[in-house]
């Protein structure tokens, strides 16, 4: 386990919520830290320490390796997966295959190049898929079956197995942690789930009644921050133990919602199920089967971690 | 006797303290009043109300073998009959209703029945898991015990001259109590093939739907109403629990769990042909002779 001092680190995707409380909560554990934060997005925000220094550049770009080049970059984290909240997530499927797939190659060939000594990159529960037949709580090692339903989610499959090939590749020359958390939610974090829940409009499935767990984005930072130095080359699944069902936490939120079969939801027009739900084709499945983590490889490999909100304390947060 | 409606209507009034007392006896075991595998004791509560006059007053279930069960975790295997899983609600129902220490008996399901709207849910919220040993293991681990059919669809779907007839026994259930190292309780139940006395299967049209089976019988000609099950009485027979060797791993040769999946058939057979023997009088019975 490596206990080296963290000096200087690279955050992708800096301009996501996520992505900007790891970086302060980096600032407050080593004081020395020398971050810089990358996204292709517009960074119209100050960054939170003078410890931080904000780039706006694409990592697709051949420019990108000057960045490392630069910076003697010790550990590396990639929050900078595109996500599928968008409303039209089949029209953007080549653009986010080049950014998710193509661009996380292209980063973790540089952390290579530039002995980079630990690598953290966070991938999602979603790459395992929600089905009828998924057992309780699965492992790490469960199949990453997402895309045999729903081919639009194949960039997230992939990137997670284009960085788990690279991890076991090279797990003699460089850390790497891969993390797959659950629905992480919180005031600064705009995902399909936070739609969900927090719109008036959503279907409240009465056919189905899975359960869910939720991370707050505090404890997702926390766990980024102090856990890429103290956890050991390999995949974890990050959940809290409790779980909560899709009605009770809809009701826990208390934006209301339409309930209604979503059998029938998925059988419906699209145009209608746009209406409903300003989200991702997959997210239906979600709401119907259970896809919940088991969490003991985290809680083995990292014991000091504890998780500071559990499920329902994360969803109060989404109340107002 | 006078006939008197209003008695009638009070015997099929629901013990409202007994149910309260079974569930607060349940949610020790659940404070949550839930689990993750989607148990949920209100809505269980509201279903007990329901099924606690089908399972005494229609079905007039007799449970033998009660001493057997100690509050601890088994396999549960029993023999399959009755077209539909009545079989399976009334063996989870003994375990709560009748047990000094009521508890909830986990059935294992087939998996396409989580994916079925509403049902799915219903099962679930009634203590139902998908039939995974994933899920098997844990809910032993966690100790709770789990019912399962090792004849599984044969055991349920067969044509009514095949009624009492046991199918073959997969092995699954014993390499998971190996691997648990947990007890099997042997069960038969003894009745419910008549729910449907006279039923053949149509296979072709059971791959039309593509359904696991597709029974036909003379009362579907009534509609919805043909549907309903017979009021045959059910006994279930708990046998004895076996306790597995030791020295036996999980992965053992087909070959050295021969024997036991054989002794546990056996005691299944015994108790079934013992409550055959013992039944009591219903138009439909299968008359042992016409084995």
């Amino acid at each position: 386990m490596s206990t080296k001092k963290i000096k200087s680190v690279l955050i992708i995707g800096i301009a996501g919520g996520l992505a900007k409380i790891t970086a302060t909560l980096l600032t407050k554990m080593h004081p020395n830290i020398k971050i810089i934060g990358i996204d292709s997005r517009r960074l119209d925000f100050q960054p939170s320490s003078p410890n931080i220094t904000l780039i706006q550049a694409k990592y697709t770009r051949s420019n990108f390796e000057n960045i490392f080049r630069e910076h003697e970059f010790d550990s590396v984290i990639h929050l900078g997966r595109t996500s599928h909240a968008s409303s039209n997530p089949l029209g953007s499927l080549a653009k986010r295959l080049d950014l998710n797939v193509i661009g996380t190659q292209r980063i973790l060939d540089l952390c290579l190049k530039y002995e980079v000594k630990r690598v953290l990159i966070l991938s999602t529960f979603h790459v395992y898929g929600a089905f009828a037949d998924n057992p309780i709580f699965l492992k790490e090692d469960a199949q990453l079956r997402a895309d045999f339903k729903h081919p639009e989610i194949r960039d997230v499959v992939e990137m997670d197995q284009v960085s788990s090939n690279w991890m076991w590749k090279n797990q003699d020359l460089i850390k790497t942690v891969i993390l797959r958390p659950c629905n992480i939610v919180g005031p600064s974090i705009k995902n399909a789930i936070t739609a969900y829940l927090t719109s008036s409009l959503s279907p409240i499935p009465l056919d189905f009644n899975p359960m869910f767990q939720f991370l707050h984005e505090f404890d997702m930072a926390n766990l980024i921050a102090g856990g890429i130095n103290k956890m050991k080359t390999g995949i974890y699944n990050v959940a809290p133990d409790d779980y909560i069902s899709i009605r009770d936490a809809k009701k826990l939120v208390g934006k209301g919602g339409i309930p209604m079969s979503v059998f029938l939801l998925e059988n419906a027009a699209q145009f209608i199920k746009r209406a409903w739900l300003d989200g991702p084709n997959y997210l239906i499945d979600y709401i119907k089967y259970p896809c919940l983590l088991d969490n003991n490889a985290l809680k083995t490999i990292y014991p000091d971690f504890k998780f500071r909100f559990d499920s329902k304390d994360s969803l109060g947060f989404l109340k107002d | 006797m006078p006939f008197n409606f209003r008695d009638i209507l009070d015997s099929f009034k629901v013990p409202d303290e007994e149910i309260d007392q079974i569930i607060t006896h349940l949610e020790s075991h659940y404070p949550n009043g839930s689990d993750p595998y989607g148990l949920d004791l209100k809505r269980a509560k509201k279903v007990l109300s329901i099924l606690h006059p089908i399972y005494y007053k229609y079905f007039k279930v007799r449970v033998f073998g009660k001493e057997n069960v100690q509050d601890s975790p088994y396999i549960v295997a029993s023999n399959h009959s009755g077209q539909i899983a009545i079989d399976a609600m009334l063996i989870c129902l003994a375990f709560v209703l009748e047990m000094e220490k009521p508890r909830v008996l986990r059935p294992l399901v087939e998996r396409f029945v989580p994916a079925i709207p509403f049902i799915g849910q219903l099962f679930a919220e009634g203590g139902a898991v998908l039939g995974d040993r994933e899920n098997c293991q844990r809910l032993l681990e966690q100790g709770e015990s789990v019912l399962v059919f090792p004849e599984g669809v044969r055991g349920i779907a067969k044509n009514h001259e095949d009624y009492y007839k046991l199918q073959n026994f997969t092995k699954g259930f014993i390499r998971q109590a190996l691997q648990a190292k947990k007890p099997i309780l042997p069960i038969a139940v003894v009745g419910a093939e008549e729910f449907y006395p006279y039923v053949q299967h149509s296979k072709k049209l059971a791959k039309l739907l593509n359904a696991p089976a597709f029974p036909l019988t003379p009362t579907m000609l009534l509609g919805p109403l043909g549907l309903l099950p017979m009021p045959s009485p059910v006994d279930i027979y708990i046998g004895r629990p076996y306790e597995l060797p030791e020295d036996i791993k999980p992965e053992a040769s087909d070959n050295e769990i021969a024997p036991h999946l054989e002794l546990i058939v056996e005691q299944i057979k015994d108790m079934i042909l013992e409550g055959r023997k013992k039944r009591r009088p219903f138009w439909a019975n299968k008359p042992l002779e016409n084995d």
